[in-house]
């Protein structure tokens, strides 16, 4: 469903990320982790349009969409949630999920779908975005990806700003997703926690990827292990 | 009193629109159109020209109000290209200099070509009495006209799919964009109805008394001052500081004097600013 295969990136005239390839098949869920800075928020927004592809290329459902720009990305079925969430602070909850769906009218089949899967949100529909919990507006983030009834959703670190139990939560969630057939792609530095949703993952270290294999290889991998699952 | 109050209200609600439309600019990525004021006058000048041709008035009214519009699409798509590569302060400076720039040619221009040219308006009805108080049918209409399209400004940003468009990209422009909404499709929309909204702002003041063409600065000012009281970007907060500013210019030119009301105005403005740095509603939208 996407492919891509070499991409190169950054900011301005300073590579972040070089020559990066990742395959994501349709339904399945896909880990990219690493430590801090070691480029995944990068590598994620070049896909989605916000950063330049420098080099390589990045292929969607078999048409390229390098530098294609960020709506048009968003209309060709691709879902982002920034780690910053980037909701519409000043508009109610419902607001924000009409949004989600832009250009079309919300679909009300697919907000039963975001309400039942935060039942949260649609206590909340009448309040404004920016006055809700860290957790809540993680929810929003995630419901307002998907009302455009995407068919790839890629997430930049959906545990930013949460407590254990509702990261936790925010996975279940997740994984629930998977469950209706939603093929996922996620940057996470909590390694048991994506490790637990994934069928594969990456390992990206310093704009690179180090090692890659189905979740259960990685888990068992003693490099993983040392760096992000703090056996010793 | 109660007809300066009036009085005020009818100001006070052209001077929502006109507000309406500089703010709706700058919330759409820090542009502060210097040359607004002087586009409108534009649109007074080809009403007033093209009656004087022989073209009625309300043809000649959206006339001026297309051109308005024209004029403001193509500094969003000229001279303003160069600004949407920059940033934060050095995108509002920039355009604010550039459009500054804009503001000097178009009124040279009109003081060149059109040096005693001014828009009035003869709503050639009889005065109407409302609760005791004589209103003068220009007031009344223009009064009218204001409701309606401000009416039909909170309409369209609040419950069409393209007005939440545009307070999407007002907010998170990424989020907006992430949403699948083009910025640039939205700008030009935004462009256009502000050069709409200058147009009708001076066909409304024409009906009360006449509009000259040296009005442009200072309805940039006024715009400017609406807009700062309201709170950048702020749709409501302009309509609530262009009613607080037209009644506070009633008063003054009525109990001290026109002379000093600009001043009262930029009191006022100061006023609250230090009171509530980000204007009335400054949360934007
Ligand atoms: N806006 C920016 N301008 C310049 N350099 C940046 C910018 N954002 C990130 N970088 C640099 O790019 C590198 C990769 O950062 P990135 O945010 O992609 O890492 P990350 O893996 O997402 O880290 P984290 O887990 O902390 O979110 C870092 O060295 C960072 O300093
Ligand atoms: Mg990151």
């Amino acid at each position: 469903m996407l492919e891509v295969s070499g991409l190169s990136t950054g900011y301005d005239s300073h590579v972040v990320v070089l020559g990066v390839s990742v395959d994501v098949r349709e339904g399945e869920a896909v880990a990219i982790i690493g430590s801090n800075g070691a480029g995944k928020t990068t590598f994620l927004r070049a896909i989605c349009g916000l950063l330049p592809v420098s080099a390589g290329d990045v292929r969607y459902e078999g048409r390229s969409i390098a530098n294609l720009a960020v709506h048009k990305v968003a209309r060709a079925g691709i879902s982002f949630v920034p780690a910053e969430r980037h909701l519409f602070p000043e508009m109610s909850v419902a607001e924000n999920l009409a949004l989600g769906a832009f250009p079309n009218r919300p679909d009300p089949d697919q907000q039963s779908l975001v309400f039942d899967l935060f039942p949260r949100l649609a206590e909340r529909r009448r309040q404004a975005a920016g006055t809700m919990s860290g957790g809540e507006q993680q929810m929003l983030a995630v419901g307002r990806a998907l009302m455009s009834r995407p068919r790839l959703l890629i997430l930049d670190e959906p545990t930013t700003g949460l407590a254990p139990r509702l990261a936790s939560q925010a996975y279940e969630s997740l994984a629930a997703l998977r469950t209706l057939g939603m093929t996922i792609l996620v940057a996470e530095q909590q390694v048991p926690l994506v490790l637990g949703l994934a069928d594969r993952g990456y390992v990206l270290e310093n704009g690179a990827i180090q090692l890659e294999g189905p979740s259960a290889e990685l888990r068992d991998n003693p490099t993983v292990q040392r760096a992000y699952l703090g056996v010793v | 009193m109660t007809a300066v109050i009036f009085d005020g209200l009818v100001l006070g609600l052209q001077f929502g629109l006109l507000g309406v439309g500089l703010t709706v600019v700058y919330g759409m990525g820090g542009i502060l159109n210097l040359a607004y004021g002087s586009i409108a006058v534009v649109a007074a000048v080809v009403m007033s020209v093209s009656m004087r041709a022989g073209l009625q008035a309300g043809p000649a009214v959206v006339l001026g109000i297309l051109t308005a519009a024209g004029i403001s699409l193509t500094l969003n798509s000229t001279v303003l290209k160069p600004v949407y590569r920059r940033r934060g302060e050095d995108r509002v400076l920039l355009s604010l200099l550039l459009t500054i720039g804009v503001a000097f040619i178009i009124d040279g221009l009109l003081v060149w070509r059109f040096p005693i040219e001014a828009l009035g308006l003869n709503v050639g009805w009889e005065p109407v009495s409302i609760i005791g108080v004589r209103m003068r049918a220009g007031s009344l209409l223009a009064s009218a006209i204001t409701l309606l399209v401000g009416g039909s400004l909170i309409f369209f940003f609040r419950a069409t799919t393209t007005g939440k468009a545009v307070r999407s990209v007002i907010q998170d422009e990424v989020g907006a964009r992430l949403c699948g909404v083009n910025p640039a499709a939205v700008r030009t929309l935004i462009f256009a109805l502000s050069g709409v909204l200058g147009g009708i702002f001076v066909a409304t003041q024409a009906m009360t008394s006449p509009v000259p063409i040296s009005a442009g600065f200072e309805f940039t000012i006024t715009a400017l001052l609406v807009t700062v009281v309201g709170g950048l970007g702020s749709i409501r907060g302009a309509f609530l500081a262009g009613l607080i500013l037209g009644i506070v210019n009633a008063m003054s030119s009525f109990y001290i004097g026109s002379y000093i009301t600009t001043i009262i105005l930029l009191a006022a403005a100061a006023l609250t600013i230090v009171l509530r740095p980000s204007g009335l509603f400054g949360e934007r939208a």
